[in-house]
Order: structure tokens, then C-alpha cells, then sequence
């Protein structure tokens, strides 16, 4: 994809044989306060203030917590302690105040979790492969199928993520001890469609891809059911052994962990502006003045920071069976 | 007190005879002017003639089929008036001016009545059926020019490319847009707000590559009508302005023609006689660039695995036959068709010995354009009464492609991957027109007409398939097209109330159904001219435009996914009531004018996209990303021109103001708009140094564009369920369009050399390369300095102004046949 930008590099020689120089401009600039925050239902709610700075402050960049800020949390127009867990459809409400840099305030609902079920999934060993009988690999596989009924009568936002188990934590120091290790390997994003609606004619025309974005509404299933098509290529489990391993059944405990979250408008939004900005076509054209310049999509009252809601659904698709099978058919 | 004038008379688009042409004609006691009509009608010729010289002439002729010098002869022998057939100009003169007229100090000047020179190719050119015959002391107009194909060609331009649009910006109160583009922003208007037409029928894209290049070929157009301030009432449908571009006739004289080759672009014109009664004209364009890159391609591939290949030209074919009827009647069939085509192809193989590997091919292919085909009859009723019927077809379109196969193998199988996309929007318009031209008396011309469009607009459709190991996933987006029946009839009256007042009076009006609801609108336009004295007229206009179509656009550039839409659903249509006043003063000989022009206009209902309409995804419908708002504007023009001699040309200066207020952006706050540029400044010197060579020059200054800056930033929010933190910086949001750019100069500089056989243009584009300021980026300023320990790396984050577009040679060489 990146190739298409280098043709137009090449289309567009003269245009772009610009030069650019360092300047500072001569404009007011008073920094406000940003709040930032993940609401998952169930779990207690934390809250970042941190404040704005110029862009070419680097004292800014380091140091911009605020600490004589005083946060409070309303949920349901009821003002909450620290230690209130959030449930599906409430109404928080963050309000911070700062004697430095002013007050900022936003609002968000918890959404309903959508009703999921996994449908199916295969999970396959498509290769393998050793070096130096020592490392063994195991290239895994995985298609799934998730279905979302999506709730009637709302705009709804989701984003699928996936994980995988046990985490694995290895230090350089671990690197030639006998271990097992699992990575989950790579998201195909053009198997699932959906993952690029978001896509503009204009990004299109400029070769951006959904890379690295998961997230999608319901606007074409608005009501009704869809059926996601995952798949995982690539994921691999790895036999480290020095001689001294001892293969049991719990080191074959591996495997995924597909999260489907129904998530706030707000959250689809800035997932959305990144997406525009770091691989959309806005952000470069922007800065050669051919289209308007965006700024970092808010929800706060003061135009920075984003206060985000999820409510998630989990599975979890173990691997072990599938291991046990090849390792000891081999 | 003598006075020159050239006026030309001509008729719209007809047929040609040789030069051994006859004529039929009776006229008992007619005004000349009207007879005029008929024998250009039948001919083809061209009067040249100072407007004082016909006054109170009237004539009566009785001809059969006779030869046009006898006709003419006949005609002219009660008058004071004798004529000369020079090419194809008739140019009359008074006979006891005799011998006042100098003869021509050169080959290549004609000297008319003592007055004004003109060169024979100005002559050319300014044949027209341009109703901006006269010089602007003498109609009530404001605000309106006649450029000449002659003035565009002068015009220097990017690539050496004549432009059009180009050759526009030089006018005050006209603001190119973004750098080095064909775009045009007319008295603090939108790009989309000027009703672009090619022999009087709409033309919706009017760029090729990006907006680099206009669509209109200078190499065949005779001239351009161009309105901003006062608007006749033929015209409406935009807020801004209306161009009216006009196409030559085919030659008569036999086959003629031109073949220019450029650095990007070549073309080929010709024209010439079929028979006696009919001719046609053909011209091509198309740009090289799919040639001039084979070589940086094949150099690109030998340094890559990835094997690239593309593909982009762009094209515009006219071709238009005119056939002679009768005296009474002709007609012209004509077509034009411009497009732009890209296609690329990235093929990536990647397979080792054992066939074990991958091979993925990537195609994309954007073509969009667009298509005019029309038929026209002009008939005269009598001398006095005259029509043009027109049925035509325009269209534009977009088409854009993405095909992706990825295939793995691992020497036993094959696993396929298929990744398809393709949207189009277009919009299609089927008109059948009307206009009639009446003159009941010497001091009044009435010009009425209606017509009926019927719209189809395709504003956005996509497809996506996704084949995954045979698996089909597709997926279309919910935009559905729309069918629109517009209706306009109009009528005005250029009234000259006495030798002091003239007065243009009209009214517009305009129906547009669609989607069960009828919009309409009442467009009045009223102008009024008055001279004090011979040489000073002052004038004063309003006028109401409505425009029921509109261009959504991302970017500044033109590009195929821009959509023409219709106003629909809760949308108004967009209308603009604007006032101007104007003072005008020419020198006796006509040489130098002066003027300026002031105007105010109201925009109201103008759509533009809101805050941070891009999160809404494309499936979203369109109109959901837009917001209603309105907008002003207010300015004055002031315009020194020199019209004749060696050196012509013109200083022109507009302070302005723009602004817009939307309910969904900025807050609901007033701003300026993007183009709002306080003070422009254009020079533009023609030097006609002998017959064979000239000098052209052109510079441009104006307050910088404005521009969104964003200076602050603020941490992003770590979200991210794979369990990574990741540290971002968003910018906070700012006024929109709250910084000026730098001041924005340039010099053009352009030189023709002629030979026997044709011409050389040389031309420099920003001569004394000053990289002009386009935008602003965030950007980082790395350095290294040496310390004890060694070198140290530092990068400080800075702004950066974005500079574009270095000094641009060109050649080009046409040859005339």
C-alpha cells in the first residue's frame, strides 16, 4: 500500500520538491485541562488530568500532570467514591476543577454489552518446524466466527480484540532457559470487511489499508445480527528445550482470548481519528495546507482529553487439545 | 468627440462558406446592425466596426443569392459607411475618414479609423458573439470581461500550459486557491460556486490531474464571457460567478489546423470546410506523462523487488460540425470529452526454489471525466428576432478501483486471498434549452429563454468483496441515487433609456424538484449604468443567484472523489444577494480604462462539512456530514488597464473580506474564510516587442491564505485492550482558519517566438523562486553537537512552515498549418 504514496511522489514531482523551515509563530496559546479515561463496567474508574502545552514546549511534554486538580465523579447525576464500579447504561460524569488551569468536565454512558455468541472456530497447526533439536515451533491457525446481535433502537460501537494466554513475559535473561512460550500472532484484517467501512473514498484513493484498526458500528446491521470472520495467521507455540524440560499438559494451556466490546461513542471516535491521522490520508494532506488540518477528537468540555466507555464479552479458545495431538503424533 | 470602438458582431457558432461565398438578403430600412446578423449567419464574416459609425444607419439590400462583395456594395452605397473584406473581417469604415487612415506600419498592424491598433490575430480572436462587445463605459454591467484567446495564451502558467481558469486569476476579485491549481474563488466564494460552460452547456469538472490543468484546451477556444458582479439573467444556478466558454467555428478557408507539443502536454487542432455549406473543427489534448515516466519507473523496478507500473494521462477531444441550413437557419452538432485516467500495478513475488511462497498482485485504476454531446439550431424569425434551441448531454463521472489477490503457496497448495473495492458516483443531465435574442428597437435588446434539465446524480457508491479461501463476504453502502427535474426560464432587457442611462432589468426563475419537493427560487437582477460624460460611466447592480447543486470535496485538490450532489432532505438551497457599484473612465482613443468596482454579498444556506465530519464513516449518508451556514463578503476592485499598442496589459488591486458562520463548525462561530485574502495585488504586462516576438509577464500578491493552526497538544488516552500502552499527543483543537499565512508573490514570466511555420513559448513559473507558504506542519528539528562524551542527538519539536512549488521552465513549440 505504502507504494501507492511513492507513486505519487513520483506523479507529483514539482509540487512536492517543497522545502519547509522552522519558525515559531506569533500566537496566544492558554493551556487547559485534559482528562482521559476508560470506563469498563464492573471495574473502578481512574481518571488522568493532565494539562495542554505548546507544542514546542518540552517541558510540557514532560511534565504536564496536574496535581492541584480536584476530580469528582457522578454516575447518574449522583456524585460516587473512588471505589464505585460502573454497571452497563450508567450515566458518568467527571468534572475536574484546577486552581491553575481552569475546570473541564465531561460525560459518558456506559454501553449495554451486545449480546455474542461464538459461532465456530478452527484452529489449525499449519506448519512446524525445529532448529537444532532444540527449538521446536508450531505455527497455529486460527478462524473464528462471532456473531453480534446488535440492541434495536441505539447507535451502537464495537471493537474486537484479541489476546493471548498465558502472558508471556520473557527477559533477556530468560532467552536460551528451557520454556514454552506462545504468541498470538497476526490480525488479518481484510478477512473481515467491516473493519474498513470506516475508510474514505479519499483514503482509498491514496492506498490506505484497515491495518490496526478493529473497531466498526452497526450501520449495516443496525437491529439485526452480524457475523464477524476472524482470522489469526502466524500464531506460534514455542518448545525451548536445553535437555532438561519435562512436557506436561499444563505447559500445553495456551490459546486465545477474543474480546468483542461494545464501546461509547466517544471511544469509536478517537480509535477513528488516530486511524485518520497516523494512516488516513487527512493527516499528511493537512500539513501541505490541501485540506483543512483535524485536531485530536475530544469529548471534554475543554477539547482535550477523552473520557471512553466499554462493556466487554470474552472467549477464550484453548489450545491445548490441538497441541497435545500434533507434539505426540509426532 | 470621435471615439473608437471596436465592436464585433458575430453569430453563435455557424457555418462557413469560402471566400467565394453568396448571399441572400432583404431588408427594407433596417437598422445595419441587424443586417449584419444575417450575412455573419450565412458567411460566416465578421464586422469590425467603431459602435458610433452605425448610428442611425439604416439599410435596405434585395439579394438573391448574389456574391457577398456586391450585397455589401449594394448595401453600403447610400451611406456614408464603405467596408473592406480583410480575411475574414469586415471592417468598415466612414468614407470621409479616408484619409485620416494611416497605413499599416507593418505587416502585421491595421490601423481602423485612426484609432486603436489591432493586430490581425487580435482580430481573430476577438470575433465573437461575445454580448461583452462593448467596452464597460458603454453596457451596464459590473464586474464583467470578455478574455480573449489571444489574453490566455499571453497569460504565462505553470508548465507553459494556457489555462482559462488561469488566465482568471489575474482578474481582481478572483483568488486561485491552493498553490499552483486550477481552482477558483470568486469574490469570497466557494470553489464550487461558478458555473463553468462550454458553449453555453454545463460543464461540472473542469480539471484535469489534481486540479494542475483546467479541462478547457486554449488552443481552440475563441473567447470566454466571465460575470461576477453583475449577473445577466440567463445565468443562474451558482452564487459566484458564470464563465462562459466559447469554442471556434470551423474554418472555412480550407484545412487549417495546429499541432503543439509541450513539455506535459501536446495537442492537435484542425479545421476547415465540408462542402459548401458545412465544417468542422477537431482538437485533441492529452498530457505525456505516462510516457515521461517509464524511465523513473524502470529505474524504481531495478532497485526493487517490488515490481511497480502506472499509468496516467489525461485527454480532452472536441469535435463540433456546423452545417448551414438555409439564410434563416443552422445548426451545429458537437461533442467533449476530457477524462483522467490512473492505473497502477504493484506486483510483489516472493517464492524460493520449492515453490514455497507468496505472490501478491495489487491493481488500482481511477478514471473520471466528462462527457458533453449537443445539438444546437439557431434560426432567425426576422432581422430583429433570432434563437438558439439546444439539446445536450452532460455527465460527469468517477470510477475508482482496488483489486488485491494475495496467494500463498506452499508447494503442494495454494491459499488465495481476494480484496476487491470499487465506488463511482456521477451525475447525469439531459437539458433541453431555449434562448431568443430580440431587438423591437434600436435602444432595446431583449433576451428571453427557458429551459428543462433532468438531473440523475450518483453521489457515492461503493462495493467491497472480500474472498478469503473461497469464502465471499460483500458489502455495499446504503447511498442511493437521485433524480431531479430543474426549470428555468429568465427574461431581461439592456435598455439604453437615453445616450446617458442604460439599464439591464431581468428576472430568473428556477423550479427544482426532487425527492417529492419542489425548491424554487426568484432570482432578480437589476443593473444600471450612467455617463456624466463620454468617458465615465458609474454604475450600481444587484443581483440574486440560487444554486441547487453542489460539490463536496475533502481536499483543495480537484479530485475523482469529489461528488456533485443535490440539495435534498432538510437542506435549503443556497442563494447569495450581493449589490455592486462601479465607476469606469476610459481615454479618448480608448487605450487606457480605469475602474473600480465595490461590492457586498449575503451566501445564505451554504453547506459545508462540520466539525470533524470524517469520523462519520462513508456508509454514513452524505448529507450527514454536513452543516448549513451562511456567509459574507465584501470588497472593492480597482482595475488600470491598457488595451492597445506594444505594451498592454493591467494593474488590478482588491482589498476584500470573507467569512462564514455554520451552525456545526467552529463552534458556531463567525470565521474567516480560507481564502480570505485582505489585499491582492496582480500585475500582468504584455510587450509586443516586433511582429515575431513577445514578452509576457505576470506577478501576483496577495495576503496569505488563511490557515487552522494548532498549537497546543495534549496527551492521548493509553487505550488499548491488547494490554500496551501507547503514548500519543493530540492536537487541541483552535479557531478555524485563526493564522495568515505569509504574504504569497510570484512571478510568472513567459516569451513567444515566432517563425515561419509557427511559434516558441519559453516560459519561467515562480521566475525568482520564492517558495510560497502553503501550510503549516508540527514537526521536529533535529541536531547534533559534540560533547565530551561524544555526539549528541537532539530532536525539538517545532513548527514548520510548508513552502511548494520552486521556479518551473517550460517549452512548448506549435506549428500552424
Amino acid at each position: 500500500m505504502g507504494v501507492l504514496r511513492k507513486i505519487y511522489l513520483l506523479l507529483f514531482p514539482l509540487i512536492f520538491a517543497g522545502c519547509t523551515e522552522a519558525f515559531m509563530p506569533d500566537i496566544d496559546t492558554k493551556p487547559v485541562l485534559c482528562l482521559n479515561s476508560l470506563i469498563t463496567a464492573g471495574e473502578p474508574i481512574e481518571v488522568s488530568v493532565t494539562h495542554t502545552w505548546l507544542y514546542t514546549d518540552e517541558e510540557g511534554s514532560r511534565n504536564n500532570q496536574v496535581h492541584d486538580a480536584e476530580v469528582s465523579i457522578y454516575a447518574n447525576g449522583t456524585k460516587v467514591g473512588d471505589d464505585y464500579l460502573p454497571q452497563e447504561c450508567d450515566r458518568i460524569r467527571i468534572v475536574a476543577e484546577s486552581p491553575t488551569y481552569g475546570s473541564a468536565e465531561a460525560e459518558v454512558t456506559v454501553p449495554v454489552s451486545a449480546p455474542v455468541e461464538l459461532v465456530n472456530w478452527d484452529a489449525e497447526i499449519t506448519g512446524s518446524w525445529n532448529w537444532n533439536k532444540t527449538e521446536f515451533y508450531y505455527w497455529i491457525g486460527l478462524r473464528a466466527k462471532i456473531t453480534v446481535h446488535d440492541p434495536a433502537g441505539i447507535e451502537n460501537y464495537y471493537n474486537f480484540s484479541y489476546k493471548g494466554f498465558p502472558k508471556n513475559e520473557q527477559t533477556d535473561d530468560d532467552m536460551d532457559k528451557s520454556q514454552v512460550l506462545f504468541n498470538p500472532g497476526q490480525f488479518f484484517y481484510e478477512a473481515e470487511p467491516i473493519f474498513s467501512e470506516h475508510i474514505s473514498g479519499l483514503d482509498e484513493i491514496s492506498g490506505s489499508s484497515s491495518f490496526g484498526f478493529t473497531f466498526f458500528t452497526d450501520r449495516q446491521f443496525s437491529g439485526k445480527q452480524y457475523t464477524l470472520n476472524i482470522q489469526l495467521n502466524n500464531a506460534f507455540f514455542e518448545i525451548i528445550d536445553n535437555g532438561d524440560l519435562v512436557l506436561t499438559d499444563d505447559m500445553l494451556d495456551c490459546g486465545f482470548i477474543l474480546i468483542l466490546s461494545s464501546v461509547s461513542q466517544s471511544y469509536y471516535n478517537w480509535s477513528n481519528y488516530q486511524w485518520n491521522v497516523e494512516n488516513g490520508i487527512l493527516g499528511d494532506l493537512g500539513e501541505i495546507g490541501m485540506v483543512d488540518p483535524v485536531w485530536g477528537y475530544s469529548n471534554v468540555s475543554t477539547g482535550a482529553g477523552v473520557v471512553a466507555a466499554q462493556a466487554r464479552v470474552s472467549y477464550t479458545i484453548n489450545l491445548k487439545d490441538l497441541l497435545k495431538s500434533e507434539i505426540s503424533g509426532q | 468627440m470621435k471615439r473608437l470602438l471596436i465592436s464585433l458582431l458575430g453569430v453563435l457558432c455557424l457555418a462557413y462558406l469560402a471566400t467565394a461565398q453568396n448571399v441572400t438578403i432583404r431588408a427594407v430600412d433596417q437598422p445595419a446592425a441587424s443586417v449584419f446578423r444575417s450575412i455573419v449567419e450565412q458567411t460566416g464574416k465578421n464586422f469590425v466596426y467603431s459602435s458610433e459609425l452605425l448610428k442611425d444607419i439604416r439599410v435596405t439590400v434585395n439579394a438573391e443569392n448574389k456574391p457577398l462583395k456586391r450585397v455589401l456594395s449594394e448595401m453600403f452605397s447610400n451611406t456614408t459607411i464603405e467596408y473592406k473584406i480583410k480575411g475574414n473581417n469586415i471592417v468598415l469604415k466612414r468614407k470621409k475618414a479616408r484619409s485620416k487612415v494611416r497605413k499599416p506600419q507593418s505587416s502585421t498592424h491595421a490601423t481602423i479609423a485612426n484609432k486603436p491598433v489591432l493586430q490581425p490575430n487580435m482580430l481573430q480572436e476577438l470575433i465573437v458573439v461575445s454580448r461583452l462587445e462593448s467596452p464597460a463605459v458603454e453596457t451596464a454591467e459590473i464586474g464583467a470581461k470578455k478574455v480573449t484567446a489571444e489574453e490566455v495564451r499571453k497569460t504565462p502558467a505553470l508548465f507553459g500550459e494556457a489555462d482559462v481558469i488561469k488566465a482568471l486569476h489575474t482578474q481582481p476579485g478572483v483568488t486561485a486557491g491552493a498553490e499552483g491549481m486550477a481552482g477558483m474563488y470568486v469574490h469570497g466564494g466557494n470553489a464550487d460556486e461558478n458555473l463553468y460552460m462550454l458553449d453555453n452547456v454545463p460543464l461540472y469538472h473542469v480539471n484535469h490531474f489534481a486540479g494542475l490543468f483546467s479541462a478547457f484546451n486554449a488552443d481552440i477556444i475563441r473567447y470566454i464571457d466571465f460575470f461576477k458582479s453583475s449577473m445577466p439573467a440567463k445565468y443562474d444556478g451558482r452564487l459566484s460567478s458564470f464563465m462562459d466558454v466559447r469554442l471556434q467555428n470551423g474554418g472555412v478557408e480550407g484545412h487549417h489546423g495546429t499541432a503543439r507539443l509541450g513539455l506535459t502536454s501536446g495537442a492537435f487542432n484542425i479545421s476547415g470546410p465540408i462542402g459548401r455549406k458545412t465544417s468542422y473543427l477537431v482538437g485533441l489534448r492529452r498530457s505525456w506523462y505516462d510516457v515521461l515516466s517509464v524511465p523513473a519507473l524502470a529505474v524504481y523496478n531495478s532497485k526493487n523487488e517490488e515490481k511497480t507500473n502506472f499509468h496516467y494521462y489525461f485527454m480532452d477531444l472536441n469535435a463540433k460540425v456546423s452545417h448551414r441550413i438555409s439564410d434563416k437557419a443552422s445548426g451545429f452538432v458537437s461533442v467533449y470529452f476530457g477524462d483522467d485516467l490512473f492505473k497502477t500495478q504493484i506486483k510483489d513475488e516472493d517464492f524460493d526454489g520449492d515453490f514455497n511462497g507468496s505472490v501478491e498482485n495489487e491493481k488500482y485504476n481511477y478514471h473520471w471525466g466528462n462527457l458533453v454531446a449537443q445539438a444546437g439550431l439557431n434560426y432567425r424569425f426576422k432581422p430583429s428576432l433570432s434563437s438558439e434551441f439546444t439539446a445536450a448531454y452532460t455527465r460527469y463521472f468517477s470510477r475508482m478501483s482496488h483489486h488485491d489477490i494475495y496467494k500463498v503457496s506452499d508447494g503442494t497448495s495454494v491459499t488465495v486471498t481476494e480484496d476487491k473495492n470499487y465506488t463511482d458516483n456521477n451525475i447525469n443531465d439531459w437539458i433541453f434549452r431555449g434562448d431568443f435574442d430580440w431587438q423591437p428597437a434600436d435602444n432595446s435588446r431583449i433576451r428571453f429563454g427557458a429551459n428543462y434539465v433532468r438531473h440523475s446524480f450518483l453521489p457515492s457508491r461503493t462495493t467491497r468483496l472480500s474472498v478469503v479461501d473461497d469464502r465471499r463476504t460483500e458489502s455495499r453502502d446504503s447511498t442511493w441515487s437521485y433524480g431531479a427535474n430543474e426549470f428555468n426560464a429568465y427574461i431581461e432587457d439592456d435598455w439604453k433609456v437615453s445616450d446617458k442611462f442604460r439599464l439591464n432589468a431581468g428576472v430568473h426563475a428556477s423550479l427544482f424538484n426532487i425527492d417529492g419537493m419542489t425548491k424554487h427560487a426568484i432570482s432578480p437582477r437589476l443593473s444600471i449604468g450612467y455617463r456624466p460624460i463620454e468617458n465615465l460611466a458609474i454604475k450600481a447592480a444587484y443581483s440574486r443567484t440560487a444554486q441547487y447543486v453542489h460539490q463536496l470535496t475533502q481536499s483543495y485538490l480537484s479530485l475523482p472523489t469529489d461528488q456533485w450532489i443535490p440539495v435534498t432532505g432538510k437542506f435549503k438551497p443556497q442563494t447569495a444577494d450581493k449589490i455592486a457599484a462601479g465607476a469606469y473612465w476610459q481615454t479618448d482613443n480608448g487605450a487606457f480604462a480605469l475602474s473600480v468596482e465595490g461590492y457586498y454579498k449575503w451566501m445564505h444556506n451554504l453547506i459545508d462539512y462540520r466539525d470533524e465530519y470524517y469520523l462519520k464513516p462513508p456508509l454514513e449518508m452524505w448529507n450527514a456530514r454536513l452543516t448549513q451556514g451562511k456567509g459574507t463578503a465584501k470588497g472593492l476592485d480597482f482595475k488600470f488597464e491598457k488595451l492597445y499598442g506594444k505594451f498592454t496589459g493591467h494593474i488590478s488591486y482588491s482589498l476584500a473580506w470573507a467569512d462564514r458562520t455554520f451552525a456545526d463548525k467552529n463552534g458556531g462561530r463567525t470565521y474567516p474564510a480560507r481564502f480570505d485574502n485582505r489585499h491582492t495585488i496582480n500585475v500582468l504586462v504584455n510587450w509586443n516587442i516586433n511582429s515575431k516576438v513577445s514578452l509576457n509577464a505576470s506577478w501576483t500578491g496577495h495576503s496569505g491564505n488563511r490557515f487552522t493552526l494548532l498549537s497546543q497538544v495534549w496527551e492521548g488516552p493509553p487505550f488499548d485492550d491488547s494490554d500496551r500502552r501507547v503514548e500519543t499527543e493530540a492536537p487541541l483543537r483552535a479557531p478555524v482558519n485563526n493564522y495568515q499565512l505569509p504574504f504569497y508573490h510570484r512571478l510568472d514570466l513567459s516569451c513567444t517566438v515566432r517563425n515561419s511555420r509557427g511559434y516558441w513559448t519559453f516560459g519561467l513559473y515562480n521566475a525568482y523562486n520564492h517558495l510560497n507558504v502553503v501550510g503549516i506542519k508540527r514537526g521536529y528539528k533535529d541536531t547534533s553537537y559534540l560533547t565530551p562524551n561524544g555526539y549528541v542527538f537532539d530532536s525539538q519539536p517545532v513548527f514548520k512552515k510548508v513552502k511548494m512549488l520552486p521556479i518551473i521552465p517550460s517549452i512548448s513549440y506549435t506549428w500552424e498549418f
